[in-house]
């Protein structure tokens, strides 16, 4: 311990903590100017919130990256079972805003249980995947079978709340997680049919009109361009108008006359496009990259497969939250109400975010023992 | 604490070749967003920032003020007032029964109609189309629709120009109106106008009616366009941004529209329209210089143009459209009438240029003639007794033109009396000129079918049966009596000038045709024919018993006809015992045509007087009036010469019988 003492600057990643520094900055010099347009009187103060929130996340970063993602194995099952309970308690007698019943009230503090609930898959499977697997030919049913069942069980309570977004985000990272372990071929295959059968079925019976009528306006947005097709014709328009350099901090006309929907959460990128141009949009998106390439490589040195496990979980989060928030910003998927980490505004967001990265920091932190 | 947890980096290699994947996959989306970006942000950037710029910058069209309409002197008869009006974008509305709910009372508007209104533009026109949803607004209605204007997005209160008629109900049918461009109109004004690089749009004020109609091109000037920077709202919005082009965008000037001066005076105008209103009469006058310049030109009753500037209520415009008197028709030129006694001078024109009779020829005239198969009567049932044509037609003998209609017939009426030019257009620049009816045996087989009746010949010979004139024609036909043979154009737009007074269009008076030189059809009536007949119209007014002889303008001697047009056939004054106890629609229309000085003419005036019963006092004292109006301008000391020698200025009290 002395001697872990010592080198205590040379064992934190550096790299890690600059990377995620640079995209705090950008997240709120951007953040800065969504919520100071001539009409924001109403979403100013969000700005001065986001450093409240974003103070909590660099203390819950190093309060994980100096505990041992060991001591908090212990209680993954815990917290995975209150955060479900917390869903069910959402589901029944949570707040609604923008028709989702997805909040509950804290008073001070608006909690998403859905966003924690990322996190405590991530935890769990961490916990469970590193049995699977031994001969390393792939898992099998009966391997996935749990596994699956525990991200279904939040995946469904999600769904119903209704919120598509955190729903897809479940499975994809809870999916990342068992493909990174290895699933044999033939389940996989498997899969790609009932998925096949799956989407119409759920189209039918499960998602709601404003869900479908997302999916057909991205299919052809110009269909209504006052309505439903609105916020991606808009989005398209804010993204391309920044042409190459941007037409600069703070005068993103698409963003600050409104024109924007949801311009400081869901759309955070359009801004940063408008304003910063593609030379802005392209160093944003390489330095998320940039931080993704560094935690696979945290992950490969892991101490541990558990370790390896919980790094490429925060990852897919990450990533899976980028892919999704971008591509739709971008015009190359459906509108989805996912937040852009790190940049997006968002309380329960960015503490998540911010926690997770220093679980990642923390399986950095402990390379340095073998 | 199991064994699996303490560090075991062996175990975590079983992993390692599943990285590789991962990072492809990273790269892969890396590589297809950086794509996307250059799609959207490098090779579509240029046309997506124009569309962020449409989003932003709001185009607004300025409306040219209108040309003035100016009096022969300079004076303003139609003009331009500075004004306000609410305009709704319905596109950026969310609500519009809420809005209407607020907007309506403010500006004194039912609510459900306004959301009525909105609903239906947004139905045909589309939600980018804006409604103008009331113009003039008072300053109150300003100021408080301002006061609302944040919490309604779409709303604007621009500055507009109300076009002012200060002349009001008269002469408006000449003037004009102007009102919102109706879909129909669109199209077809467009149609009209493919040619002139003028493109109308929904919205725009164009002329509807008379002058503002027909001079349109000339007066509309050129719009402008402003642009202004509005937020998702539809709210204007003032930041540092630039635009596209560096800088904010100029706004489009609009060109005033070109002025155009009529031959009206103001004056003379007024004096007609004053004198009808005085006498409370309905119908239409024209009064023209000898060259075919239009001094005045009334209908009455009339409507306010200026509740059309503004925003005309259903129920005015019903009562206008509705009213049997026809307030919106330009009568002057749009409709006929039987000429009544006025047509007999042409026919004693005809007669004696015919050599039927010549200013001697002294022929019986008592209270009814047998002709054919019955009575035909005249108005004076006593009769006139042996009369030359001066006595005929300074006391409007009936019996006397039975017997020139009879030697001449009509188609040699026609030859004549054509050259006049009745049964044509006169030829003024204003639309829908009707050329009236004189009629001749050709016609009436190709029109009915049926052979000329000899009968006819008498009722034509009075003026009455086929034949019908419009006002202007009555005062053209008149005024070559007065200048011995000269028909001219009339004329109402003398000139147009642009913004500058640059002149860049002008009228001159122009001679149609002299008639005592022989015309295509052989005929021609000759100066001394037309000094008869001017002597007995100048005893019309002056003789001792001239239809018209109760109405002097001192020192000024006039030369005129009365006339009375039927409405109904006389059988009618078997039922009545005379014509003013008819309901009024049933009575009779009273002509006067007349011209002043006799011998020196400056000035003819042809007044209509419908069911007013007879030319004199119907129609006769608006003639004298503005005749008088006309010399108390220019000529006082003619009048002041006059009242020395004694003239009186009197209005005697006639018999109806004698005003015919």
């Amino acid at each position: 311990m002395i001697v872990s003492e010592r080198n205590f600057l040379n064992r934190l990643d550096i790299r890690l903590i600059a990377l995620v520094f640079a995209l705090n900055v950008a997240g709120f010099i951007n953040l800065y100017s969504a919520t100071h347009g001539p009409h924001s009187e109403g979403v100013a103060s969000l700005f001065l919130q986001q450093i409240v929130w974003l103070t909590g996340g660099w203390t819950l970063f190093f309060i994980m990256t100096f505990v041992d993602y060991m001591w908090v194995n212990r209680l993954v099952w815990v917290i995975y079972i209150l955060n479900v309970l917390a869903l069910v308690y959402t589901d029944l007698h949570g707040k609604v805003v923008l028709g989702g019943q997805r909040w509950i009230d804290l008073h001070f503090f608006r909690y998403q249980p859905s966003e924690t609930m990322k996190l405590a898959i991530i935890l769990l499977l961490s916990k469970i995947l590193i049995h699977k697997n031994p001969q390393g030919r792939g898992m099998g049913i009966r391997e996935i079978l749990i596994p699956a069942l525990l991200v279904l069980v939040p995946l469904v309570l999600t769904v119903k709340q209704p919120d598509l977004g955190t729903g897809l985000l479940l499975a994809l990272i809870g999916g990342t997680l068992l493909f990174f372990v290895k699933i044999q071929k033939n389940i996989i295959i498997f899969l790609v049919i009932v998925g096949a059968i799956a989407i119409p079925t759920t189209w039918k019976f499960v998602m709601k009109d404003y869900q479908k009528n997302r999916i057909l306006t991205f299919i052809s947005p110009d269909s209504d361009p006052q309505g439903k097709g609105y916020n991606s014709i808009q989005s398209k328009i804010a993204v391309g108008s920044g042409q190459f350099l941007g037409k600069g901090f703070q005068q993103g006309t698409q963003s600050q006359l409104e024109f924007l929907p949801e311009r400081h959460t869901d759309f955070i990128f359009s801004v940063l496009s408008e304003e910063w141009g593609f030379i802005g949009s392209f160093v944003v998106i390489l330095t998320f990259v940039f931080l993704f390439f560094i935690c696979f490589e945290i992950a490969s040195r892991a101490r541990d497969k558990n370790g390896a496990l919980l790094v490429v979980g925060v990852t897919a989060y990450l990533f899976w939250h980028m892919f999704v928030n971008v591509g739709m910003v971008i015009g190359l998927l459906p509108i989805v109400g996912v937040p852009l980490p790190l940049l997006s505004y968002g309380g329960s967001g960015m503490l998540t975010t911010m926690l997770g990265l220093g679980i990642v920091s923390s399986v950095a932190y402990r390379r340095h023992l073998f | 604490m199991r064994s699996e947890y303490i560090s075991n980096p062996e175990e975590a290699r079983d992993y390692l070749s599943r990285y590789k994947l991962f990072y492809y996959f990273v790269f892969f989306t890396l590589t297809i967003f950086v794509l996307r970006l250059v799609w959207l942000q490098v090779i579509s950037g240029r046309e997506l920032r124009q569309f962020s710029e449409k989003n932003r910058v709001k185009q607004n069209k300025i409306a040219a003020p209108r040309g003035l309409i100016l009096d022969r002197d300079g004076r303003a008869l139609v003009e331009n007032l500075p004004g306000f009006e609410a305009i709704i974008s319905p596109q950026y509305i969310d609500d519009i029964k809420k809005m209407s709910a607020e907007i309506g009372p403010v500006i004194g508007l039912d609510a459900d109609k306004v959301a009525d209104r909105i609903q239906k533009s947004k139905r045909v026109n589309g939600p980018f189309t804006n409604i103008r949803l009331k113009d003039n607004l008072s300053r109150e209605e300003v100021f408080r629709l301002k006061r609302l204007r944040m919490d309604v997005p779409g709303l604007e209160i621009r500055e507009s120009i109300v076009r002012h008629y200060p002349l009001k109900e008269n002469g408006a049918q000449v003037f004009g109106y102007v009102g919102e461009i109706s879909k129909k109109e669109l199209e077809k004004l467009n149609a009209k106008y493919l040619n002139d690089n003028l493109i109308l749009e929904q919205g725009d004020i164009v002329g509807k009616s008379g002058l503002e109609e027909f001079l349109e091109k000339k007066i509309r000037g050129a719009d402008g366009q402003s642009f202004i920077q509005v937020d998702a709202h539809g709210r204007e919005t003032v930041t540092k941004i630039p635009n596209i082009y560096g800088e904010q965008i100029k706004d489009l000037e609009p060109i005033h529209g070109h002025s155009a001066t009529l031959t009206i005076d103001k004056d003379i105008q007024n004096a007609a329209y004053e004198s009808f209103t005085k006498l409370n009469r309905i119908g239409s006058l024209v009064a023209m210089k000898p060259n075919g310049e239009i001094l005045a030109w009334v209908n009455a009753p009339s409507f306010d143009p200026n509740d059309f500037a503004t925003e005309i209520s259903s129920k005015t415009w019903g009562k206008l459209i509705n009213d049997p008197f026809k307030p919106l028709r330009n009568k002057a030129i749009q409709d006929h009438f039987s000429p009544g006694s006025t047509f007999k001078p042409f026919v004693a024109l005809a007669a004696l240029q015919d050599k039927v009779i010549t200013d001697k020829t002294v022929l019986y005239a008592p209270g009814k003639f047998f002709f054919g198969n019955r009575w035909y009567h005249n108005h004076n049932k006593n009769g006139e007794g042996y009369i030359t044509v001066y006595d005929a037609i300074e006391r409007s003998s009936n019996v006397f033109m039975f017997q020139l209609g009879i030697k001449l017939g009509v188609d040699k009426m026609y030859n004549y009396i054509s050259l006049l030019g009745l049964g044509s257009k006169t030829g003024i620049e204003m639309d829908r000129e009707v050329s009236g009816r004189l009629p001749n045996s050709k016609w009436k087989l190709a029109a009915t079918g049926e052979e000329w009746q000899p009968g006819e010949d008498l009722s034509t010979a009075i003026g009455q049966g086929f034949v019908t004139v419009s006002p202007i024609q009555m005062a053209i036909a008149y005024n070559t009596i007065a200048t011995e043979g000269k028909v001219v154009k009339p004329f109402i737009v003398k000139k147009v000038t642009d913004h500058e007074g640059k002149i860049l269009f002008e009228r001159f008076p122009t001679e149609v045709r002299d008639i005592t030189l022989p015309q295509p059809n052989g005929y021609k009536i000759d100066p001394e024919t037309f000094k008869i007949v001017k002597e007995a119209m100048r005893r019309v007014a002056n003789g001792a018993h001239g239809t018209a002889r109760g109405l002097r303008i001192p020192g000024v001697e006039m030369a005129g006809k009365t006339g009375t047009a039927q409405v109904m056939s006389f059988s009618a004054d078997q039922i009545y015992s005379s014509c003013e106890a008819r309901p009024i629609h049933m009575r009779h229309h009273g002509w006067y045509v007349a011209w002043a000085p006799w011998d020196k003419p400056e000035i003819t005036v042809a007044a209509l007087a419908q069911h007013s019963c007879h030319g004199n006092p119907g129609a006769a004292p608006i003639v004298r009036d503005v005749i008088e109006a006309y010399f108390k301008k220019h000529h006082p000391e003619m009048i002041a010469q006059g009242l020395k020698i004694g003239i009186k200025h009197v209005t005697e009290k006639l018999k109806p019988s004698d005003g015919e």
